[in-house]
Parts: structure tokens; C-alpha cells; sequence
């Protein structure tokens, strides 16, 4: 059994033992720019906008040259197949999200709907504008669902929300363990099961299935090591595709990998922290320095030892389409060779994209 | 046969050259002697602008055209704003080679207007900017490209970044954004931060608001006395790019004068209106193209474009930061779409319209991502919508044949 399916089970069992966390009343939300904690505090639970590719309806009610992710987001919201989202809350991450917002609530008419700003600098008095926007959200969620968020709350909410963080990274360390060994794909599947559920319950299954990793021995491989950076994957299932022609994905920049382990450091006021913790996470290509993402980027590279960079951008996606060459620049002064792929949402990545990924794992293995 | 290569030479070497402005200028003048005299106030305002740009002895600054212009003028530096220079590129039939040089580098799923903009700077056809200032509204690119630009010419980028509400603390927000920026700006341009000088800009800007409002009342008029094609070129050209400077109030103030007299006159722009249209988006194909033709050729008039829109209110000239940054958050374009389809409405009220177009520029997803809202908005009101897809930069993107098809169907219906 692969770690994803032993992982599951470990979720499974824990779910059918404890059906408390499963009650909590479920909201969407789509940037990982959103600090949980609060939707935590509040004690909802956050519910992570990943659709299946399929946008059939939504090409009726998006422009034809718009992010396919933005458009199944809403296919999914027309069909009515989200669980009972009791509201959605959108961040002002890109031209994609305003619109996505606006037609959400046009034609979806959700019962709670919330637009959260989000500086695209990072400056003291972005940060306090940050502040005041998250104390506004808390403000109508207080409202809405009737129940007053404490600074208590939020404090319990961080602690718990970092240690999920620091599960994560043990998780990450543990990669190449077990048998078969932990692959990156299987870490961003295992993450992405943490999206949809309470994090109590996530914990407690990471917590075992760390354990049980524990126990075994690390595989060394002499496959070429990539680093995949880019803007939202339809899942894994780039990241399985490189695996399975022969590249170890070591590390990745993504929003659903490890652009998320930002420990948010527990004082005295838990706003403060919060918006400093998630307007300085490691930047998408929507924030302005370009040069911190590159540098980020470089030093992930070092770290993580990869021989190669795939750098993966949506179709439309004009943050990191714009921001590609520069990133191909200044990685490719350091050596380390970079593949760029603009492809779509589709959940499984065509015959054309797998050809030059092939090509790419061939030039590494030759470069040694 | 001269090779093209040194063809494009002579053209740069031409360009860069602050005396060919000098000798186009009157010459133009002279071609455009039968145009309204608010027409060879824009040709004199471009002309002097490229010359200063070129001869560089004031800092240059790019920007992007939602930023507003009050801040280059307040500043006292050239300002040169890519996109409008794209659309000029597109006018003279120039921009294929811009486009394709561009697409190079970047992804072609990405605007025409700035992949044009960015194939004549690595063409160096551009003046070089001494600072690049963008503003985030209205969209993603306008942040991105000016990046890209700041790592092409190496050159500082400050970014002022409007947040989405309209909320008191958004405006706190934007007022510290703007003071930093001026500050920074000064700082870098080794200019003198003179908060009185932006007092008198607004004060321009204030004048010449006064005429655009005057200009947009009398285009209530029926039959429309001023084509929307001319109202999507150099009059929101001057929209964008002269208000606060010394040429707004003159070309405003004579536009008024020359629409006055067709009102007075009961003169149309075309020789029959039956039907009165709105124009959505801020721009149309500038490359030679018949959408405006083939609405003559059946009455319909582009009686008002929303680029002309007036959203923002008069400025206080004593608190420069909190009146600019007034102007940029009434912008209907920006927030939720309820404020641009409030401004529709108003629009369709004032201007007396029949139908409404939304010409869809390929790459920009901040307006073409609302039109299908809009267009079932008016649909439930009974406004006949249509959304005409195409490229407003790029001619090969162009398909006439379909366009016509489109354009003569919407006008059936609205028979």
C-alpha cells in the first residue's frame, strides 16, 4: 500500500471514532494568504476551494482567456457539488479572485460572502492595514455565526494550527521513507486531505502516520532531484508525473506544498502576529518583490539539493507568467537548468507536457 | 532594396531624437488643420511630451494609466505611459513587430498593450525611465509588467497598491501609500518634495474636470454629437494622461466649445441615429478595423463609452494625499462589480441607450472577467448586450468577418 492509502486509513479510522469534529459548519476559502486560525477560532471549519478540472458551465460565465482554475472553481459552485458551505471567503489575490467573487455572488448567491483585502507589499503600514481588514473579517464572522471570537481562541487556534505546521515539516524531513518510500507527491496528497477536514483530526492522523514512518529507513536515490515552483496544480498529479519518469521531486514552491509552513510565533497579540506571519510567508508571484521570490527560490534550491527547477504557470495566470523570465534569468546565473510550463487545470497533464519533462530529467541525468 | 534591420535603425535613431517632434509638429498641425482644435491640442500635447521624454531633462517616469496623472504632474517629471504609447504604435500600424519581439519572451496569453509596450522597450524604442511608478488598480499587469520593466532597465519601481473597499481604513491606507511614494519618488528623482505644487495640480485638475463634466452632459444630447471611436482615442487619451498639466484645460475647454456648437446646430456625428450604444471597456481596436463603420452604416451610434466615465469627485486642494486618494478609490472599475453596473445604469439613464457593447480586449481579465455578470444584469432589464471579443492592439487577432456577423446580429435584435 502507498503512504497516501496507509495515511487515509489512519484519517478514516480516526474519523469514524470521533464524528465531534464533523459537525463544525464548513467555509470555503481559495489563498492560502487566509489565516485559518481565524475561521478556526470561529469554529468552522475551513474547507479549501481544490476542484476537479471540468468547466463546462463556467466557460458560459468567464471570459474564454481566464484562469482555468478560477473558472472550474465556480463550475463547481454552479453545479451545486461543494459540501454545504455555510459561506466562502475570497482574498484580493489576483484579477481571477475579484471576478471569481463577483460571479460567486451573482450566481450562486452565497449566504455568507466576505472579500478580504491583501497588501501586495510588505511595509509597516501594509501590515497594520492587514490587521485592520483580518479585525474587520473577524468582526462579521462574530456577527454572522453569532459567536465571539476570543484572544484566547485565536491563541489556541495558532498553537494548533503550528503544530500541523511542524507536523508538515516533519513530513516533508521523512521523505524517502518507509516502503514504499515517501514521495513528494504523496506528501501533497496527504496535505491535501488537511484542507477539507478539521485540523484536530488532521494532527492526530499526521501525528501516527509519522510514527509509524518513524520506524523505517531512509531510501537514497540516485534519481535527477527537481524543485517544482509555479503557481496552483490541479493536485498531484504533475508532481506524480516527474516521479514516474524518474525525477525525485525534492522540494516545491507551491501553494499547496510547502509556500505554507509559515509558524506564526505565539505573544501577546495574535492579530499583529497573524499579519505579520502571512503577508511574510514565501511570496507568490502576485506579491511585488520579485527579487525576495528569487531569492527564496535559490536558497530552496541550495538547501534542498535539486539539480533542476520546473517552474509550472497556469494558462492565464499573468502574476506568474510575468514573473517567469525573470525567474529563468536568475536561476539559470546559478547553473541549475529550468523548465517552464504553462499548461492547464486539467488533473492530468497532456502527452506534450510529459515529453519535455522526459527531455528535462534526460538533461539532468546527462549533467550529472 | 535597404535591408529591414537598418531601416529599423534609422527609425530608432529617428525616435530617439527629441528634434523630430520638433519638425513633426508643424507639419501634423498643418494635416490636422481641418480636425476640431481639441484634436491638435492632443497631437502638440504627445509631440511635446515624446520631445521632453527624448531630451530627458526633466526625469522621466512611466506609469500606467490608472495611476493618476495629478501624481506626475505634481511631481514635475515627463511622464510616459507604455499602454497609451502601445495604442499609438497600433494606430500608426506598427505593432506586429513590438508583439511578436515580445513574444519571445513572454507568454502570448498575456496583454496585447503591454507585450507590445514590452517588445519596443527591448527594441529600446522607448525613452529610459528614471523611476517606473505603477499603480495595482485596475489590474494584475499593471504591477507585473512595470516590474519587469524595473529588471530591464534597472530601474526603481514603487508600487502604490489601492486595497479593494472603499472602507475609511482603506483610505488611511491609500493616503500613507501616497505620501511615501511622493517622498520616495522626490527622494530618488533628487527632485523637491513641494506638497504646494500638488495643491496647484489639483487645482488644474479640478478645472478641467469641470470641462470634462460639461463635455460628458452635452453628449446627452440627441441625435450624439460626438463619435464614441473619437471618445475612446484622444479625449480618454487626455483623460488618462493630461489632467492636472497645463494642456487639460485648454483641450477640454475647446472640446466643449466644438461639441456646444453641434448641439446648438442639432448635428449628429452621423447623418441618421436610430440607435444610441454604450461602449464598455477602455479601449477599442486601434489598428484599421470597421467596427465603428459598420455600426454607421446602421444608425447606431456610440453615444458614450464608459472610459469617460466621471467617477471621481472634485479634489480639496489643501489635503492633496486625501483627495488622490479619493479619485482612486471612487474608481467604479475597481471593488465589487455592483459599482461598475451602478455606473452602467446611470450611463444607459443618462445617455438615453439602447444597447449596450462590451468589446472584450484578449489578456485582460479585470473587465472581461465581469462581462458575463453585466451582460446578465442588463439582459433581466431588457438592455440588448453584446460581447464582442477581440484584440485592441494586435491586428492579427482581428476576424473580420465574425466581427461583422456579430455586430449586424446585435443591431437586428435591437430592431
Amino acid at each position: 500500500m502507498n503512504s497516501f492509502l496507509t495515511f487515509k486509513k489512519i484519517l478514516d479510522d480516526l474519523k469514524r471514532n470521533d464524528s465531534s469534529c464533523q459537525n463544525k459548519k464548513l467555509i470555503g476559502w481559495t489563498c492560502t494568504y487566509l489565516p485559518l486560525e481565524i475561521l478556526e477560532a470561529a469554529n468552522l471549519t475551513p474547507f479549501r476551494i481544490l476542484p476537479e478540472p471540468d468547466t463546462e458551465k463556467a466557460d458560459s460565465y468567464l471570459d474564454p482567456n481566464f484562469c482555468p482554475f478560477i473558472k472550474a472553481s465556480l463550475e463547481k459552485a454552479l453545479s451545486g457539488e461543494y459540501p454545504s458551505l455555510s459561506g466562502i471567503i475570497i482574498l484580493n489575490t489576483c484579477d481571477g479572485m475579484r471576478r471569481l467573487f463577483d460571479a460567486w455572488r451573482f450566481y450562486c448567491k452565497p449566504s455568507f460572502s466576505y472579500f478580504l483585502d491583501l497588501p501586495r507589499v510588505i511595509r509597516p503600514s501594509s501590515v497594520a492595514f492587514f490587521k485592520e481588514s483580518l479585525k474587520d473579517l473577524i468582526h462579521q464572522l462574530d456577527f454572522y455565526f453569532g459567536r465571539k471570537i476570543t484572544e484566547e481562541d485565536l491563541q489556541i487556534a495558532i498553537e494548533r494550527s503550528n503544530r500541523s505546521k511542524a507536523l508538515m515539516k516533519e513530513l516533508f524531513s521523512l521523505q524517502g521513507m518507509g516502503e514504499p518510500p515517501l514521495t513528494h507527491g504523496d506528501i501533497l496528497e496527504i496535505l491535501s486531505e488537511g484542507w477539507k477536514i478539521d485540523r484536530f483530526l488532521f494532527n492526530q492522523a499526521l501525528e501516527k502516520f509519522i510514527s509509524l514512518l518513524g520506524e523505517n529507513k531512509k531510501t537514497c536515490s540516485e534519481a535527477p532531484k527537481v524543485m517544482v515552483t509555479g503557481s496552483l496544480l490541479d493536485g498531484s498529479a504533475l508532481i506524480r508525473m516527474i516521479e514516474e519518469l524518474g525525477g525525485e521531486v525534492v522540494a516545491s514552491d507551491l501553494c499547496i506544498g510547502q509556500r505554507i509552513l509559515n509558524l506564526v510565533n505565539l505573544d501577546t497579540d495574535p492579530l499583529d502576529l497573524l499579519s505579520k506571519a502571512y503577508l511574510g510567508k514565501p511570496p507568490c508571484a502576485r506579491m511585488q518583490d520579485t527579487k525576495r521570490r528569487i531569492e527564496g527560490l535559490k536558497q530552496r534550491l541550495m538547501e534542498s539539493r535539486a539539480n533542476g527547477l520546473i517552474y509550472f504557470s497556469l494558462k492565464f495566470c499573468d502574476p506568474f507568467l510575468y514573473e517567469a523570465p525573470a525567474i529563468e534569468e536568475a536561476i539559470k546565473e546559478t547553473g541549475v537548468p529550468l523548465l517552464f510550463i504553462e499548461g492547464e487545470y486539467t488533473g492530468k497533464p497532456g502527452g506534450g507536457i510529459r515529453t519535455r519533462i522526459q527531455a528535462f530529467l534526460e538533461v539532468l541525468r546527462r549533467d550529472g | 532594396m535597404v535591408d529591414k534591420g537598418f531601416r529599423i535603425k534609422v527609425l530608432r535613431k529617428f525616435v530617439h531624437l527629441p528634434y523630430t517632434y520638433q519638425f513633426l509638429l508643424p507639419i501634423l498641425v498643418f494635416l490636422h488643420s481641418k480636425e476640431n482644435p481639441a484634436y491638435r491640442i492632443w497631437v502638440r500635447f504627445l509631440l511635446n511630451t515624446f520631445r521632453e521624454a527624448y531630451a530627458h531633462r526633466k526625469p522621466v517616469v512611466w506609469a500606467n494609466s490608472f495611476l493618476p496623472s495629478e501624481i506626475h504632474y505634481g511631481l514635475d517629471v515627463i511622464p510616459v505611459l507604455p499602454e497609451i504609447i502601445s495604442a499609438l504604435v497600433t494606430y500608426l500600424g506598427w505593432s506586429e513587430r513590438p508583439i511578436s519581439k515580445a513574444d519571445t519572451r513572454i507568454s502570448t496569453d498575456l496583454c496585447t498593450f503591454y507585450r507590445c509596450a514590452l517588445g519596443l522597450a527591448l527594441e529600446n524604442f522607448l525613452p529610459r525611465p528614471d523611476l517606473l511608478l505603477s499603480s495595482s488598480q485596475l489590474c494584475d499587469g499593471a504591477n507585473k509588467f512595470f516590474s519587469t520593466m524595473g529588471q530591464l532597465y534597472q530601474c526603481p519601481h514603487l508600487l502604490l497598491d489601492p486595497p479593494y473597499s472603499n472602507h475609511p481604513r482603506s483610505h488611511r491606507y491609500m493616503e500613507e501609500q501616497i505620501e511615501d511614494l511622493l517622498k520616495q519618488a522626490s527622494q530618488i528623482l533628487s527632485l523637491p518634495f513641494k506638497k504646494d505644487r500638488f495643491s496647484l495640480v489639483l487645482n488644474r485638475s479640478n478645472q478641467a474636470r469641470q470641462w470634462i463634466d460639461k463635455i460628458n452632459q452635452l453628449r446627452q444630447s440627441i441625435p450624439s454629437p460626438f463619435p464614441g471611436s473619437e471618445g475612446l482615442s484622444y479625449l480618454s487619451g487626455m483623460n488618462f494622461y493630461s489632467v492636472g498639466s497645463i494642456w487639460s484645460i485648454p483641450f477640454f475647454s475647446l472640446l466643449h466649445q466644438e461639441i456646444e456648437k453641434k448641439v446648438s446646430s442639432k448635428k449628429g456625428y452621423l447623418p441618421k441615429e436610430k440607435y444610441r450604444l454604450l461602449w464598455l471597456h477602455h479601449v477599442r481596436p486601434y489598428y484599421k478595423n470597421e467596427i465603428f463603420n459598420i455600426l454607421s452604416s446602421k444608425d447606431a451610434a456610440v453615444s458614450f463609452e464608459e472610459a469617460n466615465y466621471l467617477y471621481w469627485p472634485f479634489h480639496d486642494s489643501s489635503q492633496p494625499w486625501k483627495s488622490l486618494a479619493e479619485k482612486i478609490l471612487s474608481n467604479v472599475w475597481a471593488g465589487p462589480i455592483e459599482r461598475r453596473m451602478k455606473a452602467i445604469d446611470e450611463m444607459i439613464r443618462s445617455y438615453s441607450i439602447h444597447g449596450v457593447i462590451h468589446f472584450s480586449h484578449w489578456g485582460c481579465r479585470q473587465s472581461c472577467g465581469g462581462a458575463a455578470i453585466i451582460g446578465d444584469y442588463l439582459k433581466q432589464k431588457g438592455i440588448p448586450y453584446l460581447t464582442l471579443p477581440g484584440d485592441c492592439a494586435d491586428p492579427n487577432n482581428y476576424s473580420p468577418g465574425q466581427t461583422r456577423t456579430r455586430l449586424e446580429a446585435f443591431i437586428e435584435m435591437m430592431e
